[in-house]
């Protein structure tokens, strides 16, 4: 007999993308497009938001949150004191080592899987895969359960990736339905779609859409319905969302402010996640690239986190001095981790069982850490945590009750992994 | 005598004489208490030729094809056009999308190329294949033949793995979700039994793909032996049940037992496909298409009848069971035993329905009704452009001169995802995104624009645009407007691709109403 897996959870019995958006859309769309300027600036302040930057290919726990200096599995580099008295990071991280006190860090992780695919999804899932069922990313979970009260018109869930395509439709909301689906800014850049065509002027397309709307008008008049309701909304969201198109544009931002964060892409796509976050983005994810480091581990991770440290610095004192880390989570992750074992071509290669998230911003406990690992970094001595606990932390760390379910097709599917619970040290 | 019977003995009394359509109407004005006094009356015949065109083309008519249409005074103009629509390409065209997707759920096509797959079913269409030899012809082709292989695409792409293949056979075909039933018996639908679901596994649960899952070229082989068993995961004792071959409500297959030692025809090996003496897969084309599996037909007509409704009389379509019954009970009924009787004919059955009134309504909701009961059908309901439509609707409205969309486009915003039925509009930022700015529609509002510039008069313009764009006349305010329009352009034409954009981006173009 075949494995079974509680097949009936999925998404696909009974509730489509349609249906659910069908249901869904006319409500969602609704309170914002009427709010005055000041109630979305009062929204905007108590917004819960989160940011997730993410190092691809596997960053080293040794070389940033969790160092092992002096021992075989260490490597060459010291660890150096922090913002927090008796907290070491790895030296490669200066500047961030004077954010502790905004940050806390996990390093009892296990997430179980050294494939990069599998682990990106565990880590963004907070699940491991299970036929039969795809779980939505934190980014649609966030965008789904936060973005109610947000006052922008511009999409809940956006992933900047360090280069390649714009677009919409990603999988990653799965259950959720694709208004939560992430929208890529490959390269920081923004979809096609979302500019007026050159040859379209302003005032052209304010007169077709007064065109196009008393056509709907006339038409409403005797064949009403949710759905021409939705998708006559769908316009009105649409011109919302391109007034607010210059949020795409970090030439727009002060040149000072820019410049802390670095001309180079990971300080412009910093730079565009704050931006899209204080206009109101739910969730933004930066990836950086590439931490997949089987040769040459140490100069790479020299490399990679020289990139890295000053402008998440940057990022984290622009967050503290706009007030908005109050109100945005901000979680540095990785796939997975990498072996304390060194080969013989000065790699570390793929690690699962024990290695570091650090979270900072809202709800988290700042300059806390939770979980140890033994002396050579080779096993959890301390609170072992999967990504599931991770997950409740996240959506407890904003406000939310992780315990809930989402009721596809009215079946309940907790939000979080119920096997695991919040790690209640590190919430304010 | 049972209804069934006494209409099987009607039919035989043929078609003319007591012809289908008016009957279905009857069983639509009985479904509601006060049916006459609240039903929209008939659509006109511009709210008529588009909603026939594109439910039976695809696309929208052209300006020329409207206009001949209003102008054409036979009193009989109605069937006349339902007739040559389905003898036009368009009817093929339109039915491949619909089987397609039906079929396919937009699925990828690893293991057999899209060309040759439409391919495939176009030649069935085009000759109107009964469906079910074309079920039949779908679930017991191996794949081994290149000639015929498309056939197998059903099984193949979905690498034949055992409960996907179950659960949309039963879906598709059968018309009930029974995926709960992989690890128990429907928690809230009684009729959906763990043993139905592992019944219908069991035909295809000896059945892999050759060399293995992963090749393009993979064909489907058969193991002579393996047993179907299950246990609920609720069941404390954790009882262990076999089951054979059998369809929901069916009797089970009878199966054969080879002597021993000639269980194959082709003996597993190293790198070589086992054929069985006896193969269960090959009973599932004829379990399923049987006559003694009603669920078969009633689910083909119900599939039919949602795509000219807009709503199938049992809704969702993959959730026929006892407490949710059709809205129509005895329609259902007579509708799958004309389709069975007339030799499971789709051409036939979509004539039927096009020519009832229920079909014909309008969709403009009498003042009188304040609340319209989506399941009566009191009025015409809208139904959302499919992405082909949308696509060719565009296209044509745009003048182009073959009336031919870029499907690729369109189908990426628009489709559902994979494996995933498609009902209900949608209305996501990036569609509305791709259908404002995006160029697959932007870069095709010239050559309506052009045509339009060299008409001799505003008026003229208006007609042409209306008709051209949504199948009718515009109204005397709707001229004003374009006239307004054009008075305050700098340039004309540019005027006119924005103004043809307008018609396109509302709700009137978007559904089929």
């Amino acid at each position: 007999m075949p494995r079974c897996d509680y097949a009936c959870n999925t998404a696909d019995h009974g509730l489509s993308r349609r249906a659910f958006l069908g249901a869904s859309t006319a409500a969602a769309l609704g309170p914002v497009g009427f709010a005055s300027a000041n109630a979305n600036a009062e929204l905007a302040k108590s917004q819960k938001r989160v940011l997730v930057i993410f190092l691809a290919g596997g960053v080293s726990q040794l070389e940033t949150w969790d160092p092992k200096p002096n021992t075989d599995t260490g490597g060459p580099f010291k660890a150096i004191s922090t913002s927090v008295p008796g907290t070491h990071i790895c030296e490669l991280l200066p500047h961030t080592a004077k954010q502790m006190h905004r940050l806390a860090i996990v390093r009892g992780l296990n997430s179980v899987s050294d494939d990069h695919g599998i682990g990106e999804k565990i880590m963004l899932t907070g699940r491991k895969p299970e036929a039969g069922i795809e779980y939505p990313h934190i980014g649609a979970v966030s965008a789904k359960l936060l973005g109610n009260g947000a006052a922008s018109a511009l999409p809940g869930h956006i992933q900047i990736l360090p280069k390649g395509s714009s677009g919409f439709g990603k999988a990653d909301a799965t259950f959720l339905g694709p208004k939560f689906a992430s929208v890529s800014l490959g390269d920081g850049k923004p979809p096609a779609d979302l500019f007026r065509p050159a040859n379209l002027s302003v005032e052209s397309d304010a007169a077709r859409e007064d065109f196009r709307r008393k056509l709907n008008d006339r038409f409403a008049k005797s064949r009403k319905s949710a759905a021409t309701d939705a998708y006559a909304e769908s316009f009105e969201q649409a011109e919302r969302v391109v007034k607010q198109a210059e949020v795409f544009d970090i030439e727009k931002e002060d040149r000072k402010v820019a410049d802390r964060y670095g001309r180079h892409d990971l300080g412009r796509h910093f730079l565009l996640a704050r931006r899209l976050l204080e206009a109101g983005v739910t969730y933004v994810k930066v990836s950086h690239s590439n931490y997949d480091t089987h040769h040459e581990n140490f100069d790479f991770h020299i490399e990679q986190l020289g990139e890295f440290d000053r402008p998440f610095a940057a990022l984290m004192d622009d967050l503290a001095d706009r007030g908005m880390l109050e109100t945005t989570l901000v979680v540095v992750m990785s796939e997975m981790g990498r072996t304390p074992r060194i080969n013989d071509r000065y790699g570390r290669d793929h690690w699962s069982k024990a290695w570091s998230v650090a979270l900072g911003g809202c709800g988290i406990k700042g300059g806390a850490v939770v979980g140890k690992t033994n002396a050579t970094g080779t096993a959890v001595t301390d609170r072992e945590v999967y990504s599931g606990h991770l997950f409740h932390t996240y959506l407890r760390a904003v406000g939310l009750d992780s315990t809930k379910s989402f009721y596809p097709n009215e079946r309940p599917v907790p939000i979080a992994d119920p096997k695991t619970a919040a790690i209640t040290e590190i919430l304010a | 005598m049972p209804l069934c019977l006494l209409l099987a003995a009607l039919v035989a009394v043929g078609d003319a004489r007591n012809p289908l359509p008016p009957r279905v109407d009857s069983l639509i004005v009985a479904g509601h208490p006060d049916y006459a006094k609240h039903a929209a009356p008939l659509a006109d015949d511009a709210e008529f030729v588009r909603r026939l065109h594109l439910d039976l083309t695809g696309t929208i008519p052209t300006a020329a094809e409207v206009r001949a249409f209003l102008a054409d005074k036979n009193p009989n103009k109605r069937a006349i056009f339902v007739n040559s629509l389905l003898e036009s390409p368009g009817y093929v065209r339109r039915m491949v999308w619909f089987l397609d997707v039906t079929l396919m759920e937009r699925r990828g096509d690893a293991k057999v190329p899209r060309a040759a797959w439409e391919t495939y079913l176009q030649a069935a269409v085009a000759e109107n294949r009964p469906y079910n030899a074309l079920v039949r012809d779908l679930l017991s082709n191996d794949g081994s033949d290149p000639k015929t292989r498309p056939a197998a695409k059903f099984l193949l792409d979905r690498d034949l793995e055992p409960n996907l293949v179950t659960r949309d056979l039963a879906r598709i075909f059968l018309g009930r979700n029974l995926q709960c039933a992989q690890c128990h018996d429907h928690p809230s639908v009684d009729d959906y039994k763990q043993e139905e679901y592992y019944g219908i596994q069991a035909f295809v649960n000896r059945s892999f793909l050759f060399p293995n899952a992963q090749a393009a070229t993979a064909i489907i082989a058969e193991k002579a032996e393996g047993d179907v068993t299950f246990m609920s995961v609720f069941d404390k004792a954790k009882k262990s049940y076999t089951i054979t071959p059998k369809m929901p409500g069916a009797k089970p297959v009878a199966e054969e037992k080879p002597e021993k030692g000639k269980e194959y025809k082709v003996a597993p090996a190293a790198n070589v496909r086992p054929v069985p003496t006896y193969s269960r897969r090959e009973r599932l084309a004829n379990a399923m298409t049987s006559r003694d599996n009603p669920a078969f037909a009633r689910t083909a007509v119900n599939r039919i009848w949602a795509m000219m409704l807009g709503r199938g009389l049992v809704h969702s379509l993959d959730f026929d069971h006892s407490a949710n019954p059709p809205s129509h009970p005895e329609l259902l009924e007579l509708l799958a035993t004309e389709f069975v009787d007339h030799n499971y004919d789709v051409k036939w059955l979509v004539r039927q329905i096009a020519l009832t009134q229920t079909y014909q309504r309008s969709s403009i909701v009498p003042a009188t009704l304040a609340d319209v009961p989506a399941d009566r059908y009191l009025v015409a309901s809208l139904k959302p452009l499919t992405p082909e439509q949308l696509a060719f609707a565009i296209s044509q409205a745009c003048g182009q001169p073959d009336g031919r969309g870029a499907l690729g486009p369109f189908r990426g915003i628009f489709g559902n995802r994979p494996g995933e039925s498609q009902d209900g509009p949608a209305a996501t930022l990036d569609q509305t995104l791709f259908l404002k700015y995006g160029a697959s529609v932007r870069g095709q509002l010239g050559t309506r624009a052009n045509l339009l510039a060299k008409l001799p008069s505003d008026d003229a313009i208006a007609e042409e645009l209306f008709l051209g764009v949504l199948s009718r006349m515009p109204t005397d305010d709707e001229k004003h407007d374009v006239a307004d329009a054009l008075k305050a352009a700098k340039d004309r034409t540019a005027t006119l691709s924005e103004l043809t954009w307008a018609l396109i981006a509302s709700a009137e173009f978007r559904f089929n109403h």
